[in-house]
């Protein structure tokens, strides 16, 4: 199976950020591959291994993302493909999907793999959106994945349980983080993605975006919370107190 | 006039809470801005829920009934959604967030030539767009977003539950029964088998009271505890990712920025440290109980009250104490 891992670079959450002017101010610049990609990148290095194939995987961002589409080749993914834009917090997801599409159009995969959201902006979209562009059939939110003959089969996510789904293939997936633990890579994987090309393009006219993000704010805070003291016994009888003051049991 | 469409989500036979939230918010809107405001069902029998949807204030409902939505495809309910746009030329579609909905709106978005806004926490129409408040970054910050689709098509928008409160407003609807053939050859995908969450006996993203267990909890014993708090409070048990990880409880339980958000009047978190992941799917809880033994774990921060102790200690004697008050 040929898979194409569509992945994202995206700020490292757990590092320190603020606002400032209603922007976004990351002293760090700590930036790391999207975890959900990051999934997808390893689910489809593993069913190439047992079934045969190859992983590519494609980004859009500025030059700096470069060192994801490394870290990618790194885990083993064969080629990398860079779309280069000077800043990608311009682009919604209609965009990014519309870029992708652009790019992807006339495609020899089988399955095409995005993370089922980006870190950062939580969003979500992209991997449906490209789909639709596509015309492939698709699924969301995948937990696990195995090839078939001619067909992926997606488990997914679903409100109330999993529902497990047959996609022929050309198909498209987005996965969840729930799925497996993305290698590390090693020493051997580094070196090798070194020798590996980065198809890199610049990107000249970007489509246009229809969401914009006018500022960031801060996450109105809750009311200061109270610890409570005492024996266990104390304790169950102070919360118990107050949950039935507040009527809500 | 302009329309504004709300989706009302039917779950286990019934409308879900948060549609009704949604649909309260539709209706605000409508009257702010002088819109009409209309709902749209599909489920295998939607026209029994009109009744439902007006007594929110929907005056019209999009009623679309098939089998096809009792399956878990999406080109079915693309399919019903792009001709229910197509006939009420909605300005504003609003959803009420969960799995389904997310599984659809980009697509559906590319479909009817629209924009999406996805999970926000806040949204409001001024000057033709959408404006909304997204949690973003692991719910650290809020992004305030707008949404602009050109050529009169539609804005979608889905709304995090929680984050309004439904309130009713009776109409007599006018029901549109919609008539929805699905046409076979668009769905190459097939449902091969749904796997239903084992006990959960209230739905999480509905429920008024949540036990939360994180890895605090360790064994058969701690689970049994967090169970029996969940009988005593008639609370959905919900879980953290690194126990649905070890297999102690379902994936469907999981809460947070890849899970399930919540928004509880109680919230217990058991043993949960509170990592921002986590936080991202419970802030909108009304109250929310910490119990875990770390005095400095970040859940404190965000805790209403906060029980510094072993869990194991401190559920047998509060499972008592609902018991008592219960009785009471
Ligand atoms: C992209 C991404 C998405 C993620 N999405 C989610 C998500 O949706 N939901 C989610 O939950 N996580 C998510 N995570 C994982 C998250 O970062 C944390 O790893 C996870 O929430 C930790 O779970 P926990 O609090 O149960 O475990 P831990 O962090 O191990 O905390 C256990 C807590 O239990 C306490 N404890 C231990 N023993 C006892 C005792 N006897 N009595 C009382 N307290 C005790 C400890 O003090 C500690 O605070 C995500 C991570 C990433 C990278």
């Amino acid at each position: 199976m040929k898979f194409c891992v569509c992945i994202k670079q995206v700020p490292d959450v757990s590092a320190p950020i603020q606002i400032r002017g209603g922007e976004l101010v990351m002293d760090a610049g700590r930036a790391v591959l999207n975890a959900y990609d990051a999934s997808a990148v390893e689910e489809a290095l593993v069913l190439t291994a047992a079934h045969g194939g190859e992983v590519d995987v494609l980004l859009i961002g500025p030059e700096k993302a470069a060192e994801t589409v490394r870290k990618a080749l790194a885990m083993g993914a064969a080629r990398g493909t860079h779309l280069v834009v000077a800043d990608d917090a311009e682009l919604d997801s209609g965009a990014v999907s519309a870029l992708l599409a652009r790019h992807l159009d006339g495609h020899a995969y089988d399955v095409i793999a995005t993370g089922k959201q980006a870190q950062d902006t939580d969003a979500g979209l992209a991997g449906s959106m490209l789909a639709e562009r596509l015309g492939l059939p698709y699924a969301t939110n995948a937990v696990g994945l195995a090839a078939e003959d001619g067909t992926l089969v997606v488990t997914r996510q679903g409100d109330a349980g999993q529902e497990i789904i047959a996609l022929p293939t050309p198909c498209l997936v987005t996965c969840s983080n729930d799925m497996n633990d993305p290698r590390i890579p090693n020493l051997k994987g580094i070196m090798a993605a070194k020798k590996k090309t980065i198809d890199t393009q610049p990107v000249a006219d970007l489509p246009a975006a229809s969401v914009r993000v006018l500022r960031y704010e801060p996450v109105p805070s809750r009311e200061p919370g109270q610890k409570l003291d005492g024996e266990p016994t104390e304790q169950a009888a102070a919360v118990v107190r107050k949950l039935h003051d507040a009527s809500v049991l | 006039m302009p329309t504004i469409l709300s989706y009302v989500a039917v779950s286990g036979g019934k409308p879900t809470r948060a549609s009704f939230e949604v649909l309260t918010r539709c209706r605000q809107i409508a009257e702010a801005q002088g819109w009409d405001l209309a709902a749209v069902v599909l489920a295998p029998d939607a026209e029994t829920f009109a009744e439902a949807a007006g007594r929110y204030g929907a005056a019209t409902v999009y009623a679309v009934s098939s089998p096809d939505f009792d399956h878990a495809l999406n080109p079915p309910v693309l399919a019903a959604l792009t001709t229910v746009i197509e006939l009420a030329q909605p300005a504003v579609v609003a959803f009420p967030s969960s799995e389904g909905v997310k599984d659809v709106l980009g697509a559906l978005a590319v479909r009817t030539g629209g924009a999406a806004l996805a999970d926000v926490a806040e949204f409001d129409v001024s000057d033709g767009a959408v404006e909304a408040l997204r949690p973003v970054m692991a719910a650290k910050f809020m992004a305030r977003t707008r949404a602009e689709a050109g050529d009169g098509s539609p804005v979608l928008v889905s709304v995090r539950s929680g984050s309004y409160t439904d309130e009713e407003a009776p109409v007599q609807p006018t029901v549109e029964t919609v008539v929805f053939e699905s046409d076979a050859s668009t769905v190459r995908q097939t449902l091969r088998e749904v796997v239903a969450a084992a006990g959960g006996a209230v739905d999480l993203s509905d429920a008024r009271v949540v036990v939360a267990a994180g890895r605090g909890v360790k064994d058969d014993e701690g689970k049994r505890l967090v169970e029996e708090l969940a009988e005593v409070t008639g609370a959905a048990i919900g879980a953290s990712r690194a126990v649905v990880e070890s297999g102690m409880f379902p994936a469907t339980a999981q809460i947070g920025q890849t899970g399930k958000v919540v928004s509880p009047d109680v919230y217990f978190a058991v043993g949960v440290s509170g990592a921002i992941q986590h936080v991202a799917g419970m802030t909108n809880s009304r109250i929310i109980v910490a119990i875990n033994s770390n005095p400095d774990a970040p859940i404190f921060d965000v805790a209403t009250y906060g029980i510094v102790g072993d869990l194991y200690k401190v559920l047998p004697p509060l499972i008592e104490e609902l018991k008592k008050a219960n009785a009471a």
